[in-house]
């Protein structure tokens, strides 16, 4: 038997063998020149930028434009989502009245949207808030409904006996119980926006870490490209453990039961 | 402690509309309980026995007929009915003193505590006040639906199955817990079970009721003297008595002479 501490330093180990067989394979194939070193750039070069962007604070700047992005438009477009999912998921009427609307605004691919974004909001700061709540408004909406909508009727009965009214029935009942899924609402939603920071900057930008990976490119400098990629993957990886973290911490009872 | 809790059904009918025809669920119910007796309801699946017990706690509450508590004709839930279901239907989220504390209305923090308190003290769960209940047994969750039933002292305890789930062992164990909390909070109890032995360990007065429609075959009133004697003689007189209703009975060809 393992004890948690090694178990964590083993599946941690796990984690870190195929990102580090790919490293060795990219210096190997890098180095040996078999593929262009320009754009297989072996990984000690790559770090060896990385400690340079950000040594001169470069790489920080863009980190936290994009940040500041995605915690904006992550806001608005979640905090939306979640206030109408909560109404739909309360009110049949309001659902009915608005569900056929939303399902097929939400087969359109976020980037199908920028065009029109564009034309409307332009191409800076508001444009790229716009975009970001847009593609977390949907994940949040769609979770809140079903969380709140699939509460168990069993609980709802036991609600019934005790003749709670409708705060103590929201308070005690239907966020309770739905709150696992509006939490994977959050991480869904969180997640799509930092992927989407990342589009809107690609397109149209002059900093962040999208720009930065632009940038990288125009200069025929795949270290700088790589660079970026990297942060982003890190970026996410981090925004996503921590807030499984806090559910965890939140939904004790939860990971127990499932 | 309060002498009513008297229960008088009358005349009931339930039908479902169905497809081609009706469904008669419940046919011609005519029952009286007394304040503080503990009454068994029993039959096969689908002869309406928890349909009925539904009806009494209101979560059902289209029906012909009169069902009157203290002479008030029912209509929908309220606390003086209180229900324990086959599935604890305890809140995951909730610690054990929080499930039970869910129901109390209209005290203050101190007594909700004082409350609490005596309530766990009474189904034997001390020293659990902060389990979740995926930490409890199946029989302790029972103990603490039992317990939240039980806060709002209400007239009449409804039990739909409570002891279906748990082990042969447990169940017996139950029984006399059961008995014991009966007895000290002189309630009127009513229990939807398809166990036999059950029943007539427990019960004032056994339901028989059949299906297709759901009504009642025969109202067994049980004299034994508590606490009953499950190997005893007489207690296996009326096994077989009840055993009849169902034509589940062994016959004796012969008796034994000296």
């Amino acid at each position: 038997m393992l004890s948690p501490d090694k178990n964590k330093i083993s599946t941690l180990f796990l984690g870190l063998l195929v990102p580090l067989f790919l490293l060795i394979a990219m210096e190997l194939v890098g180095t040996s020149e078999f593929l262009p070193s320009q754009i297989i750039v072996p990984p000690h070069r790559i770090f060896a930028m990385l400690v340079d962007l950000l040594s001169t604070g470069e790489l920080l700047t863009h980190l936290r434009y994009s940040i500041v992005r995605v915690l904006g438009g992550f806001a608005i477009g979640s905090g939306t989502g979640f206030v109408l999912g909560v109404l739909m998921a309360l009110f049949p009427r309001i659902e009915r009245v608005l569900a056929p609307l939303l399902i097929a605004l939400n087969q359109v691919p976020i980037f199908g949207w920028v065009p029109f974004l564009m034309i409307l909001f332009g191409i800076e700061e508001q444009f790229k808030i716009v975009f970001i709540s847009l593609a977390a408004f949907f994940p949040m909406l769609l979770n809140t409904f079903e969380g709140i909508h699939g509460v168990p009727r069993t609980y709802l009965e036991v609600a019934r006996t005790f003749e709670f009214n409708h705060v103590k029935l929201m308070r005690k009942v239907l966020f309770p119980a739905a709150l696992p899924s509006i939490f994977t609402g959050i991480k869904l939603s969180l997640g799509i926006s930092w992927m989407s920071v990342i589009g809107a900057e690609l397109i149209a930008s002059s900093e962040g870490i999208g720009y930065l990976i632009v940038w990288g490119r125009q200069l025929f400098q795949m270290d700088i490209v790589y660079v970026g990629i990297i942060t982003v993957g890190t970026t996410g990886y981090v925004m996503y453990k921590g807030l499984e973290a806090l559910e965890g911490s939140l939904m004790k009872w939860h990971r127990k039961n499932s | 402690m309060s002498n009513t809790g008297a229960l008088e059904i009358r005349n009931v009918r339930k039908t479902y509309p169905g497809k081609e025809r009706d469904v008669h669920v419940l046919e011609n119910i005519n029952l009286s309980i007394k304040p503080g007796e503990f009454v068994s309801i029993i039959g096969l699946s689908g002869c309406g026995k928890t349909t009925l017990l539904r009806h009494i706690v209101g979560l059902e509450s289209e029906y012909e007929g009169d069902i009157l508590l203290d002479g008030k004709r029912l209509n929908g839930p309220s606390l003086d009915r209180g229900i324990v279901f086959q599935d604890h239907r305890l809140f995951p989220w909730l610690t054990v003193e929080k499930n039970i504390a869910l129901g109390i209305v209209g005290k203050s923090e101190k007594e909700k505590k004082e409350i609490v308190d005596s309530h766990i003290e009474l189904v034997g769960l001390k020293g659990f006040e902060k389990s979740y209940p995926y930490q409890l047994s199946g029989g302790m969750s029972q103990r603490a639906a039992i317990a939240r039933a039980l806060v709002n002292q209400p007239k009449i305890l409804l039990l739909d199955e409570p002891l279906g789930a748990l082990d042969a062992l447990t169940r017996m164990y139950m029984h006399n817990e059961l008995e014991r909390i009966w007895e000290k909070e002189k309630i009127t109890m009513i229990m939807v079970t398809h166990d036999v032995e059950e029943a007539l360990y427990l019960s004032d007065k056994i339901v028989v009721m059949s299906a297709k429609p759901g009504r009642i075959q025969k109202v067994l009133n049980v004299s034994l003297p508590r606490p009953r004697d499950r190997a005893g003689h007489d207690f296996a007189d009326m096994k077989e008595q009840v055993l009849e209703e169902f034509m589940l009975h062994t016959e004796h060809h012969f008796s034994y002479a000296i």
